[in-house]
């Protein structure tokens, strides 16, 4: 979303009202807006359309890197350390597959946290301007980016969906 | 589990253990640090003075602490069982109960982890097995199992940590946005900005699936690690392919019954009746049963195994716990593992608080008898008759393992009065959203 310029904040009381709203945006032409709620909600996600988290992506990397690192720690240092005990094979995959499996879930893990916080753009020191406290409980909202010339019009068609608040910030 | 509630009083309600703590809660925190300071007193004097404190010794080398360690991790097990497996197959009651066992599970490891330091003796060496080059030209034998646990158990740590944290940060969010003054700013701090955009929850609920699905085998892999600590030893006894599920089974059992077990005065404190309800213990109480029923199965199938292998270390020990030394343990444990749960077939006993209390606290005595019976028989009398000997508990050993109960309960007694210790935004989505049209309820 343009950081710069004007935007409009509207709360809802009710799910089908937001979803509604969205729907008003979408015809409307405004692309640049971002949705509160306070639940995940299937409705929310059906409406926006938005593409997969790439959050698997890390996790797959990490899980890999994991593996590979697993193997490295428990082969790599045979090189070094070549202990021959009883004949049994330098290179023993029944234990050293343990040891990358943990590697695997762990490094998996970490990458699916990293890929959180990367992709959700956390931590954020401040809440974005307008930020209602409601929304983390029991209302809805939605926050538009928008030109100087839209705003009167935008302000109509939150309140049409049905917005119980609407905001300006940032004339 | 359908509740009949609506957002903003789940808020209200499940943000009531945050309000501040009475005299009695003061009181019984107080109490559990005085019994933390003791134990880590004992452990002090233990380091000073040297091992020889602890009543193990040839032949019993591991005796109370491991015990006390297989116990924790074992408590651990439910947590992640809760959290991540029902999370993945849609389990609906989960949702009001599972902030709870994650807690048990990350301060079941906290506990955990403590013993193999205890345990050590020379504890200032202890990272000698950490796969790190270090001076001595050490590097940890990966053959070993007990080189896997600490990967098991660190990772598994970690893993749930995680999870715990991912879990909570919505929640954190409500509490920042309700809370005033100082309290205002910590909570800010603690939900890193969380605001419930949609771009947050995208990324968000994928995390959280692909945490649970990680989290998920753990639960079946690190007690079996931790059970191959023993199994693959060449020791009467231990030496069982058995040995990973039954102590999974067992881990469970026991985790099952202490999430119960906090669960019900939680409930009470709280005034959490409308969401942890008597289906949630029922169905927990179902849960317990059917763990009783494969550790019963697990205890005939060792004995039979014994006589039917005909190998006679193995008989010697299987009849040696059943009237040697410590068959008193093994009759006790038998009779409060399996023989107790097995009243939860009845309904009115399982949806009975005071004979739920009684059965989950013999389940919890149990089976830290089952994993002392393993430990201490197997190497008080294995091969040799001369080498025979018996493990007797000291005063250090014991004011240790008494010490980390109160450190596990203070940990919890903390966590519940500074955390959400009901998932709002998980039971809020088990809720209708509040609606203007047809489905306003």
């Amino acid at each position: 979303m343009n950081p710069a310029g004007p935007f409009v904040f509207s709360v809802y009381a009710h799910l089908d009202e937001l979803v509604g709203g969205i729907r008003g945006l979408q015809a409307e032409g405004f692309k640049e807006f971002q949705v509160f709620s306070p639940v995940p909600n299937h409705e929310i996600e059906h409406v926006l359309g938005r593409k997969p988290s790439p959050v698997r992506i890390f996790t797959l990397v990490g899980g890999l890197t994991g593996l590979a690192i697993g193997c490295g720690i428990t082969i790599g240092p045979l090189w070094n350390y070549s202990l021959h005990v009883g004949g049994k094979p330098l290179v023993s995959l029944p234990p050293f597959a343990v040891v990358a499996y943990i590697c695997t879930i762990l490094f998996g893990a970490l990458a699916t946290f990293l890929g959180m916080i990367l992709n959700a753009r956390l931590p954020q020191l401040n809440l974005v301007e307008g930020y209602d406290e409601r929304l983390s409980s029991d209302h809805f909202g939605i926050q538009v980016r928008c030109g100087a010339a839209d705003i009167d019009r935008l302000k109509r068609l939150l309140k049409r969906s049905g917005a119980v608040e609407i905001r300006q910030v940032k004339s | 589990m359908d509740y009949r509630l609506n957002y903003t009083d789940t808020d209200i309600d499940l943000m009531r253990s945050l309000r501040p703590a009475g005299r009695s809660y003061w009181l019984l925190l107080g109490t559990l640090f005085a019994l933390v300071v003791m134990g880590a007193a004992a452990w002090w004097n233990q380091i000073q003075t040297g091992i020889g404190l602890a009543g193990k010794n040839s032949p019993v080398g591991w005796a109370m602490y491991i015990t006390t360690f297989v116990y924790w991790v074992g408590i651990a097990h439910s947590g992640t069982l809760i959290s991540a497996i029902l999370f993945l197959v849609r389990v609906r009651w989960r949702a009001a109960v599972y902030r709870s066992a994650e807690a048990v599970t990350l301060f079941g490891l906290m506990t955990a982890g403590l013993f193999p330091f205890i345990h050590l003796g020379r504890v200032w060496v202890s990272h000698w097995i950490l796969p790190v080059p270090n001076f001595g030209g050490l590097w940890p034998n990966f053959r070993s199992p007990l080189a896997w646990d600490v990967l098991a158990i660190t990772t598994y740590l970690t893993v749930s940590g995680l999870f715990f944290v991912v879990g909570m940060l919505p929640d954190l969010a409500v509490v920042r946005d309700k809370v005033i003054g100082w309290r205002k700013k910590v909570y800010g701090f603690l939900s890193q900005g969380w605001q419930g955009t949609d771009l947050q929850w995208r990324h968000y609920t994928a995390a959280y699936v692909f945490l649970a699905a990680l989290a998920t085998p753990l639960v079946i892999s690190v007690h079996s690690i931790v059970s191959w600590d023993f199994a693959m030893s060449i020791i009467p006894g231990w030496h069982s392919t058995i040995f990973a599920p039954y102590f999974v089974a067992g881990a469970i059992h026991s985790g099952l019954a202490m999430v119960v077990l906090l669960l019900i005065p939680m409930r009470k404190a709280f005034s959490l009746e409308k969401y942890i309800t008597m289906h949630h213990f029922e169905s927990l109480a179902k849960f317990i049963i059917f763990t009783a029923l494969i550790v019963g199965f697990a205890y005939l199938i060792e004995f039979f195994i014994a006589w039917y292998s005909g190998a006679r270390y193995e008989q010697a020990i299987f009849l040696y716990r059943m009237v040697g030394d410590y068959a008193w343990a093994f009759w006790l444990l038998i009779t409060t593992n399996v023989l107790m749960p097995m009243l939860l077939w009845i309904r009115r006993i399982r949806t009975s608080i005071p004979w739920l209390v009684a059965i989950c606290l013999s389940v919890e005595v149990g089976m830290w008898l089952e994993r002392f019976v393993i430990i201490v028989t197997s190497l008080a009398h294995d091969f040799l008759p001369s080498a025979w000997g018996l493990y007797k508990p000291t005063v250090t050993d014991t004011m240790i393992v008494i010490g980390s109960f109160a450190w596990f309960f203070f940990l919890f007694m903390i966590f519940s009065k500074v955390l959400p210790v009901v998932s709002m935004w998980e039971v809020k989505e088990q809720l209708e959203p509040p609606m203007k049209g047809d489905r306003q309820s």
